[in-house]
């Protein structure tokens, strides 16, 4: 079943229990549905004759209502970070086809009509929600979700998460992201109560512990910044009541996990492993002991009905070896809005089960002689910044973009706190522009995370490899050489 | 030094290497730009309680408080202020 015709039973089962909590409020699930109702009665003059609508999704019980109100009417919905520049805000909204745009602001709601674009792409039909990858330019990708598989992912977190009536989980991640489908969406559909992390004081641990103290979730589900901010705060405190801990998006280092069983003495600890158009593939649960002891943690056991292949140079990778992930899961997308060219990252694919779409992660993983999988890192390009997969190609093509711009490489660099920081080394013309003004080119057309933590202007050509192209690897090794 | 100054100056030897802290404008927004993210607001933040005693614990902040040198230079002073007076 989908999912708003569970919430709306949800509603009509437990009224009065709280299905959002946010700063202050409480929002049971007799307010959610009203507030959902107001949302759809802005819908209904639209005739968008099936195209999307877009929502800067905010975090606030009234976003998650316009959601909902677009869920329930069958309404698809593009979620789009509140982080976007309004340049790549309006050109995802035209890729997409959206005919609106709604706003939320507090209580308030506004849907402002938007011409379609003449070449709009179609919608798979069962399309529910819309979401972006991580990508770092201009233009992510646009991810339709089929309703059918949202409803079997929610069945799924449920069922492995013990989400019932009243159990209350945590939702750190933004609005947009593929998380909040276990965190809000699943959640809400089995009647428990969604504690929403407000993301103007997410990175404040004081807050964090408070909001801990208070709201008591019982599942928490969040990248690695979370628990790094939790368990260095900590002083001791306590988390008793959490029973199941789910790490998500990035190598945690070891040593915000090696905190965690004492932070969450009651609670399992999962690593899970996903992304935006498959959602997740693989969960590995461990105990305290492994915590403390693994360098680094499995990617698991694929969930039920997920299948998983590694593919090295078109083969497939059957014994112990390294290989690129490749997944079907039964929750994922069948392809990226618009993208009809071949060769891309969905596949059509027959195995013993049969033929269905597969989906190549991007991301190199080892299989051992005892099959235990891990994962190695991105294969191409793409790079993690802060759990946000960003690619140093576009960011290079914006920063290349501007008029002042010779040329330009971006590297990746560890970085003790933040994990990775990216460096742009650039040649600029004569008088051409400053590091400040090149950020804020980036910022106007790149996804916060991916705008560099330094550039460096230089005037002579950079380095170049037998094929003329930039050599990446000079380059890094020379920054390293010098920071370090 | 005016405070203003010592604030860019900061900021300039932190986060932005190659920068002279002459180019950095008090407007210039730190946060939509990436000069500073969560973690270096974190680092910023202990940086200013301790350089000019501010009882951070005790204050509500907010990431706007951080958006520029103009913004922290503000900040600053009506949490000064409030010492003061307290």
């Amino acid at each position: 079943m989908l999912v708003a015709s569970r919430i709306h039973e949800q509603a009509s089962r437990t009224p009065s229990a709280p299905a959002i909590r946010w700063q202050d409020r409480s929002v049971t699930y007799a307010e959610l549905r009203e507030l959902a109702a107001k949302a759809a009665a802005h819908l209904t003059g639209l005739q968008t004759g099936g195209a999307p609508v877009a929502l800067r999704a905010s975090k606030s019980p009234e976003s998650a209502a316009a959601v909902l109100a677009c869920l329930s009417v069958e309404q698809p919905v593009l979620l789009l970070s509140t982080d976007l520049g309004p340049q790549v805000f309006d050109a995802l909204v035209s890729q997409a086809g959206c005919a609106a745009v709604i706003s939320v602001d507090g209580a308030d709601l506004r849907v402002q009509p938007v011409p379609v674009p003449p070449q709009a792409p179609v919608l798979p039909p069962d399309t529910c929600l819309l979401l972006t990858t991580s990508g770092s330019t201009g233009l992510p990708k646009i991810v339709p979700l089929p309703a059918a598989g949202v409803g079997r992912f929610v069945d799924w977190a449920a069922a492995q998460f013990g989400l019932t009536e009243g159990t209350r989980v945590l939702n750190y991640a933004p609005l947009n992201f593929d998380l909040c489908l276990l965190d809000i969406w699943a959640t809400l559909c089995h009647g428990g109560e969604v504690v929403l992390v407000d993301p103007a004081r997410a990175v404040q641990p004081r807050y964090l512990l408070r909001l801990f103290a208070e709201a008591r979730p019982e599942v928490v589900q969040a990248v690695p910044m979370l628990f790094r901010l939790l368990t260095e705060a900590g002083d001791g405190h306590k988390f008793p009541e959490v029973r199941h801990v789910l790490l998500t998006g990035d190598h945690t280092p070891h040593r915000v996990r090696a905190g965690l069983p004492s932070l969450f003495p009651g609670a399992s600890l999962h690593n899970v492993y996903g992304c935006t158009e498959t959602n997740d593939s693989f969960l590995h649960t461990f105990g305290p002991q492994q915590a403390v002891e693994d360098d680094v943690l499995p990617l698991g056991r694929p969930l039920p009905a997920v299948e998983a292949a590694l593919f090295h140079q078109g083969e497939v990778v059957t014994g112990p070896g390294t290989g690129e992930l490749v997944v079907a899961t039964p929750f994922q997308a069948d392809g990226y809005l618009g993208d009809v060219a071949p060769g891309g990252r969905f596949f059509r694919r027959i195995t013993d089960s049969g033929e269905r779409t597969w989906y190549r992660t991007g991301d190199l993983v080892r299989r051992a002689p005892d099959g235990r999988l891990t994962l190695i890192g991105r294969n191409d390009l793409q790079v993690k910044v802060r759990g946000v997969r960003v690619n140093v190609e576009e960011i290079e093509r914006v920063i290349q973009a501007h008029e002042g711009v010779v040329e330009a490489v971006v590297v990746p660099l560890p970085d003790p706190g933040a994990g990775t920081r990216l460096h742009a080394v650039v040649r600029t013309v004569d008088s051409g522009p400053s590091s400040l003004a090149l950020r804020t080119h980036c910022a106007a057309r790149l996804t916060r995370v991916a705008i560099p933590d330094a550039f460096r202007l230089v005037n002579e050509p950079l380095p170049v490899g037998p094929t003329d192209k930039v050599d990446r690897h000079r380059v890094r090794d020379h920054l390293m050489r010098e920071l370090l | 030094m005016s405070l203003a100054d010592e604030i860019t100056r900061y900021v300039v030897s932190e986060y932005l290497p190659g920068t002279s802290p002459e180019e950095l404008d008090p407007s210039y927004d730190l946060i939509d730009t990436g000069v500073v993210d969560s973690l270096r607001l974190l680092q910023l933040i202990a940086w200013l309680g301790e350089r000019y005693r501010i009882p951070i614990d005790d204050m509500d902040i907010s990431p706007e408080n951080f958006q520029s040198v103009a913004a922290m230079t503000a900040f600053v002073t009506t949490a000064q202020d409030h010492a003061a007076l307290s």
